[in-house]
């Protein structure tokens, strides 16, 4: 249905520019809660989307997003009112909530768990432009995602989706650590090198 | 490590996942704060949120957003279609207890009204009764040799005054009223005061105060204008003739 893929391309474009964003950000940093309202229905349907994707389960996945959505508001003090783009940071304290989640399930709580905490902090995400996360971008990632090899494919969902090592992988997949690393690094150049063309073009 | 090689690492970097001696370097070379540098950690992060936002397209059920928003403070969870329903009910009641208090409010009004009326109308029947018992009273009946009503007594009592007690008087359009006039033999009509007539069409009326009874020819009540009038204006519809 194209239509459907408009939509939800319209709303990804929506949910990614961070022109918006500064108003927001700049309420969250005032401490007003209402904000969470408007933040929900900018990135509520995006957020339980990446989540329901990693953890596969709809009461898991609610729970997770009740907790992201807590975790934005109690960080929000790292914000920079302004500057940088709130999407990307709550997508990626979304994912770490999941990941932390499956992580735990899975009975595999490893180091890096320290990682994903240290990862969130926002100040990380303070110089992402606006055309860093444009439709155009968006249409090409998954296009260039689309066009790899399927053991590429792999390698890149372990790392995004079930927040795999590259030596967890390797375990995973049984092959060699040296064998991964290069798939992992062969993968994401790939994906580089489309969205650095998109800037040039 | 070189800032070529740092480039390949900043993805796995972002996502938590670089491996313990990995991340020291990483962050030890991204301290330096190079341009190349600070520019390919922007260009991971958009990756990994173009990446991560992929996944978009499942649809968060509504209770969700009541769910977080709750979390805040800001709206109460579980207040679904049931709520609502509860919520118009309460509402609907509201409504029927305020419009049987306006009722009540004007029953007790009328109700009120109800007692002075006849607190009034028992005051007024005590006055006329005590008329009747009062030696000097004279009795004139009227309306007896008429083939059309009113019907009535008048009493006077140089004493007390004059108590007339009509039955069958005609309902009167708005702003009329009855006058009684007391006519002394030989004189002009003098007020004697208005009064309305029951919705039964009796009326009993008083006019307190002694008078001179012998000089009186008659009682009289004719229809007048609401404030009343200094003279008749109208053809009497009782005449009682005295002294006969």
């Amino acid at each position: 249905m194209p239509w459907a893929a408009a939509l939800s391309a319209c709303a990804l474009l929506q949910a990614l520019s961070s022109a918006a964003d500064a108003d927001l950000a700049r309420r969250l940093r005032a401490r007003d809660p209402r904000v969470m309202a408007a933040l929900y229905d900018r990135y509520g349907k995006l957020a339980y989307s990446l989540i329901f994707r990693i953890v596969r389960d709809g009461a898991a996945a609610e729970d997770l997003v009740q907790e992201t959505f807590l975790r934005v508001w109690n960080r929000a003090h790292s914000f920079d009112a302004g500057r940088g783009a709130l999407g990307p940071w709550i997508l990626a304290v979304a994912r770490n909530r999941a990941i932390d989640h499956i992580r735990s399930r899975d009975g595999r709580m490893a180091a890096a768990a320290v990682d994903l905490d240290r990862m969130e902090n926002h100040p990380l995400f303070a110089r992402l432009e606006d055309s860093a996360l444009s439709l155009d971008r968006s249409r090409r990632l998954k296009a260039a995602f689309a066009k790899l090899p399927p053991r590429h494919r792999e390698v890149i969902e372990l790392a995004y989706f079930e927040g795999l090592s590259q030596t967890e992988m390797a375990e995973r997949m049984n092959q060699p650590l040296g064998t991964v690393k290069t798939w992992v690094r062969t993968a994401l150049k790939a994906l580089r090198e489309e969205l650095a063309e998109a800037i040039v073009a | 490590m070189s800032c070529e090689e740092l480039k390949d690492m900043l993805e796995l970097y972002s996502l938590g996942l670089a491996e313990e001696q990995e991340r020291a370097e990483i962050e030890a070379h991204l301290a330096r704060g190079c341009d190349a540098c600070r520019n390919n950690l922007n260009e991971a992060l958009s990756i990994n949120a173009l990446m991560l936002a992929s996944v978009a397209g499942a649809k968060p059920p509504a209770r969700l957003k009541r769910r977080v928003m709750a979390s805040f403070g800001l709206e109460r969870p579980g207040w679904g279609w049931l709520g609502a329903f509860a919520a118009a009910c309460l509402a609907a009641l509201c409504v029927w207890l305020s419009i049987q208090e306006r009722q009540r409010t004007a029953e007790l009004v009328q109700a009120r009204r109800d007692l002075f009326q006849m607190t009034a109308g028992q005051e007024r029947l005590q006055r006329a009764l005590s008329f009747l018992h009062q030696p000097g009273t004279q009795e004139v009946n009227f309306g007896e040799n008429q083939t059309r009503p009113p019907r009535g007594s008048v009493f006077v009592n140089p004493r007390l005054g004059v108590l007339l007690i009509a039955g069958n008087l005609p309902a009167l359009p708005a702003g009329k009223t009855y006058e009684m006039w007391v006519i002394p033999k030989g004189a002009a009509p003098r007020p004697a005061g208005l009064f309305q007539a029951a919705a039964d069409g009796s009326a009993v009326h008083v006019l307190s105060g002694p008078l001179d009874s012998a000089s009186l020819g008659a009682v009289a009540v004719s229809v007048e204008p609401q404030s009343g009038s200094p003279a008749p204006t109208t053809t009497p519809i009782i005449v009682a003739m005295l002294g006969e």
